[in-house]
């Protein structure tokens, strides 16, 4: 029976399945707006941010929202030291977009086999760090999801706003836009890559261990949050930083929506099925060209 | 080559290019050993036919050839007595040797005054970027009224302002244009021309490259031409003017 409340729940539930989409798609839409490469390791520093809360909580005793941040600012050092080793030797080689497609490839492998070796293949949980939920005109949600909610949002809007004012944002898009007429200004675009990639996986971290509690961690949980990811920059143009916030809460809310009117197990056709239509009708997706 | 004399590599120039050779790929040889010297404080017009390698020579000087798989493969660039041909474009801006890029190369998806400010990306001395900004919009008032447009819906002519108007926020010791007249009403030209006579006087010095001749070297103190990948003839602004050759081919005279 689809109520109007049963309705308005779910796209509340959706929203906080957005916020983690548009913030995976984020990182990789940034990184393609960059460096013009898809980087195919994203959901293992997605899997990262997961275990290192896992860690920080379960192992050391910090308190959650400490090791939010720490698993955030580890999961950015990390990317930083990925792409000193595994990209900045490729870039300005020929072909580039292929080295960097397997690079990262084998990355994630790497990765994935990595955890699935030292942490072991069973599923940790991480648990819940707000109790009870919020009762609002009989709606209730969870204090959890709402906190998801609020803090992707400040953080995506923050992010948007260092794109638009801060100096090394506009250095950024400028790289991004054309970066030989950004260098001969004497602009560092290796520097700016570097860092990017970082933030990049920083986005990825943050989604994971916003959900850390609701999923769990284990080996292959960047896998799905990847191919969302992918599904949800093509929805938004690829390239496009508001695009891919738009196009994940557009994501995250049908696909909440279809689970009502189909059921759970259909949600990624559903979200497939969309990524087909969008293709089809505009290629460059809903909301157009990549806008820096 | 008459009054105005062979090529030499002469003087103690700030930038001082001694016999470049470029190759694309390894083996499409575009320069074969080109010599060319910029004074301090002076306007060095570039002149030459279509593929004569007047923009190879820009692009060997500012660092670019590398991401188009150009290389130097012989010679020396030399600014201020320092080795430069083996240093990435981004040292070179750094060093104040700034290139406008031919084609209206604009951040097309920033706006006009982001542009400009990208321009002055490595300077950290707010205030004297403040006022070189106030000087570009003093420069061209229409890239003042146009400060939130996207560039990339700018004419043509405000444009090619805005790419000028950006190498000057990177407060270039050396400024190289190439082809800032191409396809601009004769009016925005004169505004350019004007622009670039005044910053010359402020001490920037210009290398230039122009289809337009005659409007070259009426502001330049020194004038070569290329011809397929060498330089043919060098001399003084008035003397290259005086070329019957010159006259003929690229004056029209």
């Amino acid at each position: 029976m689809i109520t109007g409340k049963l309705v308005i729940e779910q796209i509340l539930n959706g929203l906080v399945l957005g916020c983690m989409y548009a913030s995976v798609a984020s990182g990789l839409t940034l990184i393609w707006g960059t460096m013009k490469m898809i980087n195919f390791a994203h959901g293992e520093f997605y899997m990262l941010g997961g275990y290192v809360m896992y860690f920080a909580i379960v192992s050391f005793g910090i308190p959650p929202l400490y090791s939010i941040f720490l698993a955030v600012v580890i999961v950015f050092a990390m990317g930083i030291v990925i792409e000193k080793i595994c990209l900045h030797p490729l870039l300005d080689k020929p072909d580039w977009d292929i080295s960097a497609f397997v690079a990262t490839l084998g990355v994630g492998i790497f990765f994935q086999n990595f955890a699935l070796r030292v942490w072991g293949e069973r599923f940790k949980s991480v648990p819940y760090f707000l109790e009870g939920t919020l009762d609002v005109f009989g709606f209730r949600m969870a204090y959890q999801r709402i906190f998801i909610f609020a803090v992707t949002a400040g953080v995506m809007g923050g992010f948007w706003l260092y794109l638009k004012k801060a100096r090394f944002g506009l250095g950024l898009r400028a790289t991004a836009q054309d970066r030989d007429a950004a260098t001969i200004l004497g602009i560092n675009a290796k520097k700016i890559y570097t860092i990017t990639f970082g933030m990049s996986c920083a986005l990825a971290s943050l989604a994971a261990v916003l959900l850390a509690p609701i999923f769990l961690i284990n080996p292959w949980m960047g896998s799905v949050p990847l191919i969302k990811g992918f599904i949800t920059v093509v929805l938004g143009g690829l390239g496009s930083f508001g695009g891919a916030i738009l196009g994940g809460i557009l994501l995250g809310v049908v696909e909440s929506i279809s689970v009502i009117v189909f059921s759970s197990e259909w949600k990624d056709v559903v979200a497939f099925i969309i990524l087909i239509l969008v293709l089809w009708i505009r290629p460059s997706g809903l909301f157009g060209t990549k806008e820096w | 080559m008459a009054e105005a004399g062979a090529p030499t590599s002469c003087g103690s120039g700030m930038l001082k290019m001694n016999n470049i050779e470029v190759a694309y790929l390894n083996v499409i040889r575009v320069l074969h050993g080109v010599s060319l010297s910029v004074d301090d404080g002076q306007v060095v017009a570039l002149l030459g036919a279509n593929g004569a390698g007047k923009s190879t020579t820009l692009k060997a000087i500012s660092g670019l050839l590398s991401s188009e798989e150009g290389e130097v493969t012989g010679g020396s660039i030399e600014w201020n007595g320092e080795r430069i041909d083996n240093r990435s474009a981004e040292e070179i801006g750094k060093l104040g040797v700034i290139q406008a890029l031919e084609g209206r190369r604009v951040f097309e998806h920033l706006n006009t005054e982001e542009n400009l400010l990208v321009g002055a990306y490595q300077r950290r001395d707010c205030g004297a970027v403040k006022a070189d900004l106030d000087m570009v919009y003093q420069y061209f008032p229409r890239l003042k009224e146009m400060r939130r447009s996207t560039a990339g819906y700018l004419s043509g002519g405000e444009q090619q302002m805005l790419v000028v108007g950006r190498a000057i926020m990177a407060s270039p010791k050396l400024l190289m244009l190439d082809e800032p007249s191409l396809g601009l009403a004769p009016k925005v030209v004169e505004t350019i021309f004007q622009v670039l006579v005044d910053i010359n006087k402020k001490d920037v010095t210009i290398l230039l490259i122009e289809q337009n001749a005659q409007m070259a070297l009426q502001v330049a103190h020194r004038g070569y031409v290329m011809e397929t990948g060498k330089m043919s003839l060098e001399g003084k602004a008035e003397d290259v003017a005086q070329n019957e050759q010159i006259k003929k081919t690229y004056l029209g005279l």
